[in-house]
């Protein structure tokens, strides 16, 4: 399986992938927002088999005291991958690829946040991979994205994540490993703000024509705006959860976490039955 | 109070020409929200009360404080703020301890966000609860009547600051403390103010 | 503290100009620094240069290791690049572990290079699942004058164009003697912009640097391929700006390349 086979393999056929998806298709993607009780903000992504987790904290004083801005807050985000997130375990000391992430990641975060309302100030962004299958940094930004609304950080918008490449040729949207192996694979990596579409994070390695990345580059950000409605959606569920108590008339909600325990119950329904 | 439209950061609140209320910008001439949150709108103004946020001393406020430190001709507060806090040491005959209670207004907020205080009480005893500085307007409610009804209805002395923090003391804190948590967990909800005022009677029956 | 200030009229003087379609040097919206490129600075290196760019200089490495295959790849050598921000090249710089920006350094240069393709790394296989060639690659910036991607990038791959490759035998390598050139089939040439205003700048210098709200970076290839993209700092850049970017960044390579 970690061997590349030199044999043809076919990427697309008949407009599907090796997984059944349509080259212009996202793995399934799920968002849950909420999900840390320390944290200020946090949201848990499920995307294909990649699992993340990111909680955010502050804005909060920059410290040490020499990282702080009088003019901005920093966004520090922090991606760490489990030692057990890959199929070799990974080493826990930070690698380099991880170190690099998360300055393209802080990056493309700062454009979203308005950070200079915060002076001196970080607001810190911990994500951690809890499994990984390709494309686990478009998976770490979206999370992060999502958990940094939660904790009410003011922003320009959200910022949407997906991976967008080439393999066997054919340009398709967020590719898995298999794909990613693929001995002409290209991975381009791309963020945006969907609003404006602006690109606030974009990496590339592979080789392609010119041609090939105006392909890349529509289908990564129609991939983005499919990302942000997950993403839009998961964050306006927790008003909805919040609102449910109050369909009942006699308001359970005297009992402390009274949704909680609705959850709960529902779950044990699921399990009696 | 109608159903508020939910908005997430980068959502459009209005095209009208409108003035600015809190959580909310414009660019090329839309209004648009930087917060979770909903949409407050009247005939002149638009506004977003986010779900959550840290506390940002303004102008104005009336905040609930703990004497942190001692400095030459200041005292460093703590009030729930990233930012430093003082007020002058001629604010106050007696010296203050570290660990204080205090009442104070904002009378300056400098462009790093670091607040000066005046008008300064010192609170004896008591308990300071903390909420969600973005929830503090609803628990004082239209005119103060969340307000009137949480003294009412737990019998506490209650001190509410801007900043999220709550002096309480007598009564029954703990009813106060329910009571408080069910504001934070409906704030954005309609009728909130009947809600908490059923809730407090029939805990006052149930003893 | 005090340079920070200055730095920050330098940078001022930079937006202002920008708005005119000018630069405090007077260059191009498009043009690059003069670049000198000087080969074999070091004996004891299998290949080496010393590459200025404008005031920018770094100096790039190669040293060919004898190292056992990764599993997945047993018939593959493979490349390592690292970056040192020395604390002679700046005030900024210090001491100590690499900084996330030299990290990112080493990291697009080692991409502009592997992802070209350029080097087989079947050639770097000496015996299938037992020995190959690791080909490091040390860069060190000297004097930091802004785009030290490119410079970096020049740096690396003069110094492989030069590389010999030594003899081995049993296994070992014969210190002083060498077996051949190593073999490059492409030249992967890096191009950054820097976006000041609206206004996007080829080869920024280290206060246009100051002044840039987003970077792009591109690799390309003789034959007209994208070879690996960064975007890096805190600002953003719409579809078509990356767009000019390429564009530009395959006329500018192209000269480059006459000076290597």
């Amino acid at each position: 399986m970690a061997s590349k086979k030199d044999e043809k393999i076919e990427y697309v056929k008949n407009g599907k992938r090796l997984d059944g998806r349509k080259v212009d298709e996202l793995r399934p993607l799920k968002i849950e927002v909420g999900v840390l009780d320390n944290a200020d903000g946090s949201a848990y992504l499920e995307w294909g088999q990649n699992k993340v987790i990111a909680g955010v904290f502050g804005p909060k004083e920059a410290l040490p005291k020499h990282t702080q801005d009088p003019y901005k807050a920093r966004v520090k985000f922090i991606y760490r991958m489990a030692c057990f997130s890959v199929p070799d375990r990974k080493n826990p000391r930070p690698a380099r690829r991880e170190i690099e992430i998360s300055k393209v990641c802080s990056e493309a975060l700062e454009r979203a946040v308005f950070i200079e309302r915060f002076p001196n100030s970080s607001i810190d962004v911990f994500v951690e991979i809890l499994d990984s299958n390709a494309g686990s940094r478009a998976a770490a930004l979206t999370a992060a994205s999502v958990a940094l609304a939660d904790a009410g950080i003011p922003m320009r918008d959200l910022v949407a994540s997906t991976g967008v490449g080439k393999a066997g040729g054919e340009i398709i949207l967020d590719l898995n490993k298999a794909e990613e192996d693929a001995p002409d694979a290209v991975d381009i990596p791309i963020a945006i703000m969907p609003r404006t579409e602006e690109i606030v994070l974009l990496q590339m390695d592979g080789l392609m024509t010119k041609a090939e990345w105006k392909k890349a580059k529509e289908l990564g950000i129609k991939g983005c705006k499919q990302v942000y409605e997950v993403q839009r959606e998961a964050l306006r569920k927790k008003y909805e959860a919040a609102e449910k108590p109050e369909a009942k008339k006699n308001p359970e909600a005297e009992k402390p976490k009274a949704e909680e325990k609705k959850t709960a119950a529902k779950k044990s329904e699921k399990v009696s039955k | 109070m109608s159903e508020k439209k939910i908005v997430v950061p980068g959502d459009l609140v209005t095209e009208q020409r409108t003035r600015l209320g809190s959580h909310v910008f414009t660019e090329n001439g839309k209004v648009y929200s930087d917060a979770l949150g909903l949409v407050y709108e009247d005939r002149d103004s638009a506004a977003v009360v986010p779900l959550r946020g840290k506390y940002i001393p303004r102008r104005g406020d009336l905040v609930v404080g703990i004497v942190e430190s001692e400095k030459f001709s200041v005292y460093g507060v703590a009030i729930n703020s990233i930012y430093a806090s003082y007020v002058s040491k001629q604010e106050v005959r007696d010296r203050l301890k570290r660990g204080t209670v205090i009442s104070a207004k904002v009378f300056d907020v400098n462009e790093i966000n670091e607040a000066k205080m005046e008008d300064l009480r010192v609170f004896y005893g008591g308990e300071i609860l903390s909420v969600t500085p973005v929830k503090i307007p609803r628990v004082i409610g239209k005119s103060g009547s969340m307000l009137a009804q949480l003294k009412d209805g737990t019998g506490c002395n209650i001190l509410v600051g801007r900043n999220g923090w709550i002096w309480a003391k007598g009564g029954d804190i703990n009813l106060l403390k329910e009571a408080l948590d069910l504001i934070e967990r409906e704030a954005h909800l309609s009728n909130l103010t009947n809600k908490v005022g059923d809730f407090l009677k029939e805990k006052k029956v149930n003893k | 503290m005090n340079e920070n200030v200055l730095w920050d009229l330098k940078a001022d003087k930079v937006n202002g100009l920008a708005k005119q379609d000018k630069r405090v040097d007077q260059r191009a919206l498009d043009e690059y620094r003069k670049i000198e490129i000087t080969k074999n600075i070091s004996e004891n290196a299998e290949g080496s240069a010393n590459v200025k760019l404008g005031l920018s200089e770094v100096v790039a490495g190669v040293k060919m290791i004898l190292g056992e295959p990764y599993p997945d790849s047993p018939n593959k050598g493979t490349i390592s690049v690292g970056t040192e921000l020395l604390p002679l090249a700046s005030e900024d710089f210090e001491v100590g572990p690499p900084r996330p920006e030299a990290i990112e350094l080493a990291r697009v240069v080692d991409r502009g290079i592997r992802e070209s393709k350029t080097l087989d790394f079947k050639d770097l296989c000496i015996r299938e699942g037992e020995k190959v060639w690791i080909c490091f690659i040390d860069m060190y910036v000297l004097n930091n004058d802004g785009n030290l991607f490119d410079a970096l990038g020049i740096a690396a791959l003069s110094a492989l164009l030069e590389t010999k490759i030594p003899k081995v035998e049993d296994d070992k390598i014969v210190k002083g003697e060498y077996a051949g050139k190593l073999k490059l089939s492409r030249k992967p040439i890096l191009s950054t912009f820097a976006k000041v205003g609206n206004k996007l700048f080829a080869d920024p210098t280290l206060a246009e640097e100051k002044a840039q709200t987003a970077r792009f970076s591109v690799s390309t290839s003789e034959d007209d391929y994208l070879c690996a993209f960064q975007k890096g700092v805190s600002g953003g850049f719409s579809g078509s700006e990356i767009d000019s970017c390429i564009e530009m960044a395959f006329k500018s390579s192209k000269e480059i390349r006459k000076q290597l």
